[in-house]
């Protein structure tokens, strides 16, 4: 048989194919071994040493037991002093390993300092520098199996106690303190994960019921990418395609649409159109991409929303960066979207036929808006309680629909699980469609109504062309710089993210709406609500929508450059109207003087 | 073409670049789409004293979920996931049908009827030191 398959051309060519089947398996697994063992091998140590039981004290005088702990190298700075503190302040009471005033406990202090109640220290006739504890209070175990399950997260047992502990002078730790304390209880009780710090922005994302997987550090391979990147892009610059290829003729598709063979060079200058439309598309892109990612993770629950958002930043690997991408591609988004409608309005680029695509445009800044205000609501932590409170509250303001509006938006009388759900459901879907759906609406008109631009009219004669691999090669340019410069941005500044709203606000530090509705809210200063909080937006709207309606446009001999005569009126009404809105802005940043 | 060009190696340079950031890329998202922090479900169930359990009763415990049987040869346990696909099977007077598809076991767990191919799981039973009976699923 062996002899007779060499010589079918039947089983050659099956033989070639197991061979490739062979090399994909073999690729395969390599694939997963090189990715994914690490993060397996980290996970399954960790979750069975929840289960060992905590080392039983020996009944036996030890000295060894009551000494200062030693400073071990490799711990976190939070992880040592909490071992200090606990050793100094907490051991007393709760163990050497967090198992509570057991017996066995008592025995380790030696034989005159055992009965801590009639020695006279805790008993009722304590001295002043003694404190009181009930004989029959039970002093509880801080580590172990089945301990600590009061607490949710590190973020709980810290908030306990921070308000709670020491028993006898409650508030004498600071936060800093409290929070190395929780670090070497959690330690105590082997759920800590090894080199982290704790913080408001990462503890709720820590268990106290089991060990989750080792954070690990992706920052190499993110660093890696960004100076991957940023080498792309200088092989992009250095790289001047002016041979013109020839493609094999095809049917046309969308992208053919936007990517005409050959467009004039003219229409393309950077110094005409600031590139500010395409960057649009492609931080539209990034959020798509972004935001699908976090919607593997994120859980549209309130006492869930932050901390899985801080599960997200904290644990998985390259969440931090995904959704530090996502929040500064939607803040950047807005910046663009505004110099794009700037630059429309400043070249009088909205003229004639072109005036519903700069409402559709104008549509997608409002939505867009909305879709920044739903992501920031999204994270349902202690800092944006009080933006969701007054915005929705605005909705209220509104003569003979506030009401019904409210309720249409928010689900309920009042903030509550039912709004988050809502708050979700439009950012990632509704708006989201809206904003699918305009932006390829507003991408094929651009085209239809003739091209990015018309150029000068001195320069229409130059009949300069460039092929579509000339603009696809700038789109990339821009797309790798942009895109170098958001990793960057991503990976110094993290998006914000609070500690999870709790019932009671104990800490108004942050009553600010999101940078972008600053204006507004400096604006609710001056009085009525509904006046400057609903009716001074809408009109602001509503005039920037009526300008090629109203006011004169410029003629077609002024077309194609900066600040046409044409068109005056309305340049200088958006002029005023961003620096007042940055005016606003500003005075709401200053500091207030007191009188 | 066997001696390509600067602009060639150029272009090919920086395709190779944007393909390796691809790569990379693919390889983070597996990354972040494989992280778990779900911990295990629990292996071990404290189910109570043995006089929970009388000689010659069946109790079914739908929170394992596990039959406990005890009969003259002692206290015995029988996993009541189905082989086949993993669906809990109910007591019938024959012993144990599956829901899903129909797979049959009888009494003592044995497979009667497919498509299920193993017998029910046989858990470890055992009295630990305050008394009381663990059953363990691994």
């Amino acid at each position: 048989m062996p002899a007779s398959i060499d010589q079918d051309p039947n089983s050659k060519r099956r033989a070639l194919f197991s061979r490739f089947l062979l090399a994909g398996i073999i690729g395969f697994i390599l694939l997963r071994t090189t990715l994914l063992a690490p993060l397996n091998a980290e996970a399954s140590p960790q979750i069975q040493s929840t289960s060992s039981p905590t080392p039983q004290p020996t009944p036996t005088f030890d000295v060894q037991r009551l000494e200062k702990p030693v400073i071990a190298p490799g711990n976190t700075e939070q992880l040592e002093k909490g071992s200090v503190i606990y050793w100094g302040v907490c051991m007393a009471c709760h163990g050497d390993v967090g198992q509570g005033l057991t017996d066995a406990w008592r025995d380790a202090f030696g034989p005159e300092d055992r009965n801590c109640w009639n020695k006279g220290c805790h008993g009722t006739d304590h001295p002043p520098q003694g404190f009181l504890i009930p004989k029959d209070m039970l002093i509880p175990a801080v580590a172990g199996p089945g301990r600590l399950t009061r607490f949710r997260h590190a973020q709980e047992l810290h908030d306990f106690i921070f308000a709670n502990m020491p028993w006898w002078d409650p508030g004498q730790l600071s936060n800093e303190e409290a929070w190395q304390v929780t670090a070497y209880i959690l330690k105590l009780h082997n759920v800590m994960p090894v080199g982290l710090e704790l913080t408001e922005t990462n503890a709720s994302a820590i268990s106290t019921q089991y060990a989750v997987p080792q954070p690990g550090d992706d920052s190499p391979a993110v660093l890696a990418l960004t100076g991957i990147l940023a080498l792309a892009g200088v092989g992009l610059i250095a790289q001047n395609l002016r041979r013109h290829r020839t493609s094999a003729p095809q049917r046309p598709n969308f992208f053919h649409h936007l990517h005409p063979p050959t467009i004039p060079a003219l229409q393309a200058r950077l110094r005409y159109t600031l590139g500010a439309g395409g960057l649009a598309v492609f931080l539209c892109l990034i959020l798509l991409v972004t935001g699908i990612l976090e919607m593997f993770y994120y859980i549209p629950v309130p006492d869930q929303a932050a901390v899985s958002i801080e599960i997200i930043t904290t644990l998985i690997p390259f969440g931090a960066l995904t959704r530090n991408l996502h929040f500064w591609s939607a803040q950047a988004l807005l910046i663009v979207m505004t110099i794009h409608l700037l630059r429309v309005v400043l070249t009088g680029a909205y003229a004639r036929h072109r005036r519903l695509n700069y409402l559709i445009g104008l549509g997608m800044l409002v939505l867009i808006i909305l879709l920044d205000f739903t992501g920031y609501v999204l994270r349902w932590d202690e800092g944006i309680r009080w933006a969701l409170i007054v915005g929705t509250n605005l909705l209220k303001t509104i003569p003979w629909v506030g009401g019904s509006l409210y309720h249409l938006v928010i689900g309920g009388p009042e903030p509550a699980p039912s709004s988050l759900e809502r708050f979700y459901t439009w950012h990632i879907f509704v708006l989201t469609l809206g904003m699918i759906c305009l932006g390829a609406w507003h991408i094929f008109r651009v085209r239809r109504d003739g091209g990015i631009a018309a150029p000068p009219p001195d320069q229409r004669i130059d009949a300069t062309r460039i092929t579509r691999f000339e603009l696809v090669r700038r789109e990339v340019l821009i797309m790798v710089i942009a895109g170098v410069i958001l990793l960057m941005v991503s990976i110094i500044f993290p998006a914000p993210i609070e500690r999870p709203i709790t019932q009671t606000a104990f800490d108004v530090h942050n009553a600010r709406a999101p940078w972008f509705f600053l204006w507004v809210q400096q604006l609710l200063k001056i009085g009525d609500p509904f006046l400057w909080g609903v009716v001074a937006p809408a009109l602001l709207l509503l005039l920037l929508a009526i300008l090629p309606y109203i006011l004169s446009q410029p003629g077609d001999h002024e077309l194609g450059k900066w600040l046409p005569r044409g068109n005056r009126i309305a340049q200088i009404i958006v002029i005023v109207l961003t620096l007042s809105l940055i005016l606003l802005t500003i005075l709401f940043i200053l500091p207030r003087t007191q009188i | 073409m066997n001696n390509p060009s600067r602009r060639d190696f150029l272009k090919l340079s920086t395709d190779a670049l944007l393909a390796l950031a691809g790569l990379l890329g693919i390889g983070g998202l597996i990354r972040y789409l494989s992280y778990q922090f779900d911990p295990a479900p629990p292996s071990e169930f404290d189910i109570g004293p043995e006089m929970y359990f009388p000689v010659n009763s069946r109790t079914v415990l739908a929170h394992i979920p596990a039959i406990i049987i005890h009969d003259e040869k002692g206290i015995s346990a029988l996993s009541l996931t189905c082989t086949h696909l993993g669906c809990t099977v109910e007591e019938r007077n024959f012993g144990f049908e599956c829901p899903c598809h129909s797979s049959r076991y009888d009494l003592d767990g044995q497979v009667v009827r497919g498509p299920a191919g193993n017998n029910l799981k046989r858990l470890r039973v055992e009295q630990t030191e305050d008394g009381n009976l663990h059953v363990f699923t691994t």
